[in-house]
């Protein structure tokens, strides 16, 4: 087993790895740039080193000082956490020239499965469902036979796009000459390259993604599903297991499991890893892309299994054969995360970075926060707005809703805004609570609700706050001298700082 | 002591008629009310008001005060009657529009100079924050009277970044 391992990022999945490294007994080697010398990763960690400016392109995007900072601190293995280098091919095999082992998949399995039409014809190859449609560039006359051959709504694609840039949805023929148009000259004008392909549209469709474990000896099993269609710009927001769908249909856990196993293994995959599925309506499901890495949300699996993925994944990097058979891995309750973002909900979801004044966290059964911030951290603007993952646990679904209202109303995160009063009213919702979930879910739940109205007897409550809080600021106490002053002059010192 | 509070853009007064622990108060059109407030963190409020037990979280900003409580986010603004006087609150008055950064962030771009005549809706500062960037637009036609926002400087929430007449 190694001694010592790098993790190559920050914020709540470096503190996150580190957890399971101290278990385990290795030393955790922390990097940071400019803007993280204070971040809780660094001050976790065993032993850090600076790698640069705060842009994450001149510091967590630096495969070269990455690996001169394992180098000087003697580290084995590299953690890639997910995002920054998590996926990039030429970074795991730039860590195994340097005579450092990769804890993820191959170079050649990321390649394989990193493009989206390579993953695409690597499922089709392994005999996984995907969504019908055209891998290449298509003519208005081929555009037009698929409609008539798969019926509408159909999609069109730019081949070079991402992101929704020469992306059209077309009802029927039709629109389907002047949607070509626009979808390519948009394409041209953003990825110069007017090629557009053409899939059928799956509408309303359900996000369910499968979690996959095989060793370097060839064995793989799937960890069962996860639900990821509450999404937001493309987004996860808040994602459970089981799949209320899945709940229901218990048979789809085997199938979409075994197709994944079938897809992963024709790409040579190795360690842990994510096979996104698109389900439709009809319950069928559509491989749509891999995530070769650790998942943010697998927290979630991790309680409903209760196995710990980063030592497994740190164990098969190390060489280890699976230690468990697929008729092993069994399921029990049902698991919620929500990630908490440093974002303003009722503004548009603008990002909110800034110092955090206050902090209280929810405890108490059932309740598993991966986090990395802390009162009187700055939250630094340069990165994602992930301040936490707040996950929990009960025996059944409806169980785990009421505990995760339970826990965010103990959340207090104060200085900046969050988005956790608007998962308390995405719980209390009824189609959320019937299970009913698709990936246009949270932009149709925005324009059923607005903020949330508080009762009249809060509105009285918080202007007694407000105003005892002036008065006290103006000089009146608002509460007895004797008892209060000194706290409330610390107080009033702490805040106007 | 009466305050004017103007709570998530509503206009309210409070007449707070004893100050904590044993506190008598008057809300709007309701009738006096008496409750038990103690402050057992910095800028907590422990209320017990009716039988029931409240937590009032109140942290300041530059412009108000945000209190939490159960979940809930009030924007309070408060100030007293006496010294209240429509000049004071009448900033952005003659039509004058002032254009504050939405979320803290990183100017990233000035779109105009001093002076310049900007049409309603034309881009004037980009700030950017947490990767995301956003434009922030004049709400009206005019001239661009000042400008304080400076490309790579950070600023806050609700901080002016030009006005426009």
């Amino acid at each position: 087993m190694f001694h010592k391992v790098l993790i190559a990022n920050r914020g709540e999945i470096a503190v996150r790895v580190m957890r399971t490294l101290r278990e385990m007994g290795i030393g955790s080697v922390a990097v940071y740039s400019d803007a993280d010398r204070t971040s809780r990763h660094v001050r976790m960690a065993d032993e850090a080193e600076h790698i640069g400016p705060s842009p994450s392109t001149e510091s967590y995007l630096r495969i070269d000082r990455i690996l001169d900072a394992a180098r000087k601190h003697g580290a084995e293995a590299v953690h890639p956490g997910y995002g920054f280098l998590s996926e990039n091919a030429e970074f795991a095999a730039a860590c195994e020239d340097a005579g450092l082992v990769f804890i993820g998949p191959s170079a050649e399995s990321i390649r394989r499965m990193g493009s989206k039409t390579a993953a695409r014809r690597t499922a089709i190859a392994a005999g996984a469902p995907v969504v019908p449609g055209i891998d290449h560039a298509i003519t208005l006359e081929e555009a037009r036979e698929f409609g008539c051959a798969h019926g509408y709504p159909v999609l069109l694609k730019a081949v070079a796009g991402g992101g929704g840039k020469g992306m059209r949805a077309v009802e029927r023929e039709a629109d389907l000459e002047s949607a070509l148009r626009d979808a390519a000259s948009e394409a041209e004008r953003a990825f110069r390259s007017g090629e557009i392909y053409i899939e059928r549209l799956i509408t309303k469709p359900r996000h369910i993604e499968i979690q996959i474990l095989g060793d370097r000896h060839g064995n793989m099993v799937h960890l069962g599903e996860r639900e990821c269609s509450l999404q937001r710009r493309h987004q996860k927001v808040m994602e459970e297991c089981p799949s209320p769908l899945v709940a229901q249909h218990p048979e789809m856990r085997g199938e979409m499991g075994q197709a994944a196993i079938r897809a992963a293994s024709a790409a040579g995959y190795y360690n842990a890893g994510t096979v996104e599925f698109l389900v439709d309506q009809e319950r069928r499901f559509y491989f749509l892309e891999m995530n070769t890495r650790l998942q943010v949300e697998h927290p979630i699996t991790e309680l409903a299994t209760g196995l710990d993925l980063v030592r497994l994944q740190v164990e098969i990097a190390a060489g280890a054969r699976l230690p468990f058979t697929q008729e092993q891995v069994a399921w029990r309750g049902s698991a919620i995360e929500c990630r908490i973002y440093a974002e303003d909900p009722y503004h548009n979801f603008l990002p909110f970075p800034g110092k955090i004044t206050r902090l209280t966290r929810p405890l108490g059964p059932g309740v598993r926060i991966d986090g990395c911030i802390y009162s009187g951290w700055v939250v630094p603007m340069e990165y994602d707005p992930l301040l936490a993952k707040l996950a929990v646990w009960a025996g059944t679904r409806e169980a785990a809703i009421e505990r995760l209202l339970r826990a965010l109303g103990e959340y207090d995160v104060s200085g900046i805004r969050t988005n956790i009063g608007f998962f308390r009213q995405i719980l209390e919702d009824v189609e959320f609570r019937a299970g009913r979930l698709q990936t246009s879910f949270i932009d149709e739940f925005l324009e059923r609700h607005g903020p949330p109205q508080p009762p009249a007897d809060l509105a009285a409550v918080a202007a007694l706050a407000a105003a005892l809080h002036t008065l006290a600021r103006n000089g009146a106490s608002p509460t007895r001298p004797d008892s209060a002053s000194q706290w409330l002059q610390a107080g009033r010192r702490e805040l106007l700082r | 002591m009466k305050l004017l509070l103007t709570i998530n853009g509503a206009e309210n007064v409070i007449d707070v008629l004893a100050l904590a622990p044993a506190c008598r108060f008057q809300f709007g059109d309701a009738p006096e009310r008496h409750a038990h407030v103690e402050t057992p963190e910095p800028g907590v409020y422990s209320v017990l008001m009716d039988g029931r037990s409240y937590d009032a979280c109140v942290e300041e900003t530059p412009n108000h005060l945000v209190v939490s409580l159960n979940g809930f986010r009030f924007e309070i603004e408060a100030r007293d009657p006496r010294r209240w006087s429509p000049k004071a609150a009448g900033r952005g008055g003659d039509g004058v529009q002032t254009i504050a950064s939405n979320m803290p962030g990183k100017v990233v771009r000035v779109l105009v100079t001093l002076g310049d005549a900007v049409e309603a809706g034309q881009g004037i500062v980009v700030v950017e924050a947490m990767k995301m960037q956003n434009e922030m637009r004049s709400p009206r036609a005019g001239k661009v009277l000042s400008l304080s926002a400076k490309e790579g400087a950070t600023v806050a929430a609700g901080e002016v970044l030009a006005t426009i007449g």
